[in-house]
């Protein structure tokens, strides 16, 4: 009996004066963005027509075979990166995992530090950037893409594996420990099996993120749908560009429904006669994943000896030798320093429109379990919205936004917060679905209206992790303002783009050198608000 | 012996992996051990889709008439394809005034093949937005106090000349209310100052003369101000040691006599000829761009 009424200790509600805290900055930070984007005139409704232009084009999409045939092979192009990319970025977030987790470190904390530290730079850069970056090292070798993805992925890939190895119940390892075992063994026996559903989980969560990075990437000159999509766009030839939309939105949803089954089923394991039965599914789709390996390192006709080729090792000289030691003279600095500032308010902006727009189609986007056909249906226009948010990449939106509204730091922001809101909001409408049912089902037994029972029962146990994952997406927002600068929203990516075009390679590096140092102080705010989260 | 299967089973698959990319060319890139292949590109500018879609048209015709392997290699970016350049990974390229010039300083060696007819007095155009009721001039003063947007960054028709004819003219090629736009492209110009978001924007003169005569550009919204004066523009340009590693050594001069032999009344000539706009093709020498060169270094977009 004890047994039973034993039930988990509920944490006891107050009011958290650190959240206060936390809400009522973030409130500030938001308001110093807003009044940043909006002071002086916005709207430019003589614009509508070009928008209109855009929006027809969507029921109109260029279905000429041959471009067609195209499209199909730039998939392949796309998906393959995205495969080896991955890949390489689990290798590598293996690897670095031992080196970043606290397990490895025990007390010695200037090792961890140090090892997070030199995480801290590929991550902090932009795919594309790795992308520009290698292309002057590599010239047009597949690696390019395979590396620039794969790079920055494998430093967070580094990061989360870490903090879940962190995380997973201590006793087996101790006892392993205790035993007598080595420190391997006892990680590799004690550690590894604690944590392979996460670590599972989470690779295929990458995957999905991988396909939207190989398009990005396209747009650098890499090949893929990107590039397809970039051609057109370059012409605004817009039924083109719809039809590249759409055929990353199919790939996308592919990986999205994919990933999200193998992640359901990892979350709540098959069990035959009470025991732990391997199932079926994951296995094939683990392989099928190993196979698709092959198959992109076959399609994309990957050398490794280009890696390490003498042509390779001197353009690496060269980009050394030109880009250092970085520019330091006071104008470029000062430039920096006030480009920094547009970066965050930009960034900022773009994750308070995506939070806003996910709590208002989160509801409507979740399919909660238990839920009747119709309430299914009437749930997949808004899906396919997200969907489309999130497939066409934000310098089209840029462009696109840039028609009705004046240029400056809005339309940019407006930009990537859609982009943002794509991702975020199928995100948390995963959050809400799996939010515990029981509140609204007890609030609606008592007679509450369906809105009240949504206020007060799902919406005070989803928002934290909401808001968790807007805080993670805020580091990605920081990074890809790059992308939508150059139209007058300025930042630190227009910055670096200007300085590319003409090959000023040590201001390049300043700028870079900027740019991770923002991204990992928004890193570092973004961990403390989590903290408070939690 | 399991575990001895294992081992070999990882082997293998390491192998295969190692040989699997033998003997296939890659869907993005040229290997670059092809040695006897002539790789070329252009930078994306006008109808950068159709003229990279459509590549197998220049690649073949000249493939046939120069008895070369010639393949040709997508650039979405135009400092990407002076990069290229740089690292031999392009041979020959379509490229513009700046670009060319940049591409020549990071290359030492290269050489200007050919230009168009029209490029050695190529001209930009500013365009306003009809809503300014601004009529026509030679006077680019009245353009200082509106929003403005270039094309590319390096383009020399989008960006550096019309920068240049704007000093000259006495207004702050960097001044501009909020700063100057760049919008990617010659269309994307027309389409921002037809939306009147920018207010004035300059682009090259032959894609806003191709988009009136297809009808793209609503004649109200966006009204021709002022044309530039006229100045060399795009060339093919041909990488140092290119000539020896093909094992001809009079490829330039073949290559120059190849493009502007090329004639309009050839149908096959023809398809390359319209592919890249041009009537024919006539002989560049690097002192046509010595002009280029000394504004893109007074701008600060040649360094």
């Amino acid at each position: 009996m004890t047994a039973v009424l034993a039930r988990p200790a509920a944490p006891v509600l107050r009011r958290d004066r650190r959240r206060w805290a936390w809400g009522l900055a973030a409130l500030v930070v938001v308001g110093w963005s807003l009044a940043a984007a909006l002071g002086g005139d916005v709207l430019n409704p003589a614009g509508g027509a070009q928008v209109g232009r855009f929006a027809a084009a969507a029921l109109s999409p260029d279905l000429d075979g041959a471009f067609l045939g195209m499209l199909g092979t730039a998939a392949l192009v796309t998906l393959a990166y995205a495969v080896l990319g991955t890949a390489l970025a689990l290798a590598l977030g293996a690897a670095g995992a031992v080196a970043a987790a606290r397990t490895t470190w025990g007390r010695r904390g200037t090792g961890w530090a140090a090892a997070r530290g030199v995480l801290a730079v590929p991550r902090g850069l932009h795919e594309a950037v790795w992308g520009l970056l290698l292309l002057n090292v590599l010239g047009l070798d597949p690696w390019v893409g395979v590396l620039a993805i794969g790079l920055p992925y494998g430093a967070v890939t580094a990061t989360v594996f870490a903090g879940l190895l962190d995380e997973v119940p201590r006793g087996p390892y101790e006892a392993l420990l205790a035993q007598g075992s080595g420190r391997v063994a006892a990680a590799l026996y004690g550690l590894l099996p604690l944590a392979a559903g996460g670590l599972l989980s989470y690779a295929f969560y990458r995957l999905e993120c991988a396909v939207r990075s190989a398009v990005v990437l396209g747009l650098i000159g890499a090949g893929g749908l990107g590039y397809q999509l970039a051609l057109s766009f370059t012409s605004l030839r817009w039924p083109q560009v719809w039809s590249a939309v759409y055929a990353l939105a199919l790939l996308c949803l592919a990986a999205d429904v994919a990933g999200r089954a193998v992640r359901r089923r990892l979350a709540a394991p098959r069990r035959r006669a009470g025991v732990l039965a391997r199932d079926r599914v994951l296995t094939a789709a683990v392989l099928g994943t190993g196979a698709a390996v092959v198959w992109a390192w076959w399609f994309l006709a990957l050398s490794p000896a280009s890696l390490v080729s003498a042509r390779a090792r001197g353009q690496l000289g060269h980009v050394l030798g030109a880009a250092l030691p970085p520019a330091g003279d006071g104008a470029l600095l000062r430039e920096v320093g006030a480009q920094a500032v547009v970066t965050l308010q930009m960034s900022v902006l773009a994750v308070a429109v995506a939070v806003a727009g996910s709590a208002l189609l989160a509801p409507g986007a979740a399919r909660p379990p238990g839920a009747g056909p119709g309430r299914r249906l009437a749930g997949a226009p808004v899906r396919a919205a997200l969907l489309v948010l999130r497939a066409v990449p934000a310098p089209v939106w840029a462009l696109v936004l840039l028609f009705v509204l004046l240029p400056g730091v809005l339309p940019g922001a407006l930009a990537l917060g859609l982009t943002t809101l794509g991702v975020l909001g199928r995100l948390a409408a995963e959050a809400v679905e799996e939010a515990d049912p029981r509140p609204r089902a007890a609030l609606t037994a008592l007679g509450a209206r369906p809105v009240g029972a949504w206020l007060y029962g799902v919406l005070p146990p989803a928002a934290g992790p909401v808001l968790a994952l807007a805080l993670y997406r805020w580091e990605v927002a920081v990074r890809d303002t790059l992308l939508v600068g150059l139209l007058g929203a300025g930042g630190l990516g227009a910055l670096l783009a200007s300085r590319l075009a003409v090959f000023d390679w040590p201001a390049v590096t300043t700028v870079l050198a900027a740019t991770v140092a923002l991204t990992l102080a928004v890193d570092l705010v973004s961990d403390r608000a989590r903290r408070v989260l939690r | 012996m399991q575990d001895r299967s294992r081992r070999a089973f990882l082997a293998g698959t390491a192998l295969a992996l190692a040989t699997a990319a033998c003997g296939r060319s890659s869907p993005v890139g040229s290997p670059p051990t092809a040695a006897g292949t002539l790789r070329i590109g252009a930078i994306p500018d006008q109808d950068p889709e159709v003229l990279q879609r459509q590549h197998g048209t220049v690649a073949d015709a000249m493939a046939a008439a120069l008895d070369l392997d010639v393949v040709y290699s997508p650039v979405t970016d135009y400092a990407a394809a002076v990069s290229l350049f740089r690292t031999g990974d392009l041979d020959l390229v379509w490229f513009g005034g700046l670009t060319g010039v940049q591409a020549r300083l990071q290359a030492p060696g290269a050489q200007p093949i050919a230009q168009r007819d029209i490029d050695r007095e190529f001209h930009s155009v500013f365009v306003v937005d009809g809503a300014t009721g601004l009529a026509p001039s030679d006077d680019l003063r009245p353009l200082a106090g509106l929003r403005f947007t270039y094309g590319s960054e390096t383009s020399t028709s989008g960006r550096l000349m019309p920068a240049w004819f704007l000093q000259q003219a006495g207004v702050d090629p960097q001044g501009f209310p909020g700063g100057p736009g760049f919008s990617g492209s010659h269309d994307a110009t027309i389409a921002l100052v037809a939306s009147g978001s920018y207010q004035a924007g300059v682009l090259n003169e032959q894609v806003w003369r191709s988009r009136l005569e297809e009808g793209a550009v609503d004649p109200a919204a966006v009204v021709e101000y002022a044309r530039t004066p006229p100045y060399a523009d795009y060339h093919w340009l041909l990488g140092p040691g290119v000539a020896e590693r093909l094992g001809a050594d009079d490829l330039a001069e073949r290559l120059t006599g190849w493009f502007t032999g090329l004639s309009a009344d050839d149908p096959a000539d023809a398809g390359v000829l319209e592919l890249f706009g041009a009537g024919s093709f006539v002989p560049a020498r690097a002192t046509d761009y010595d002009r280029i060169e000394e504004i893109g270094r007074a701008l600060g977009l040649v360094t």
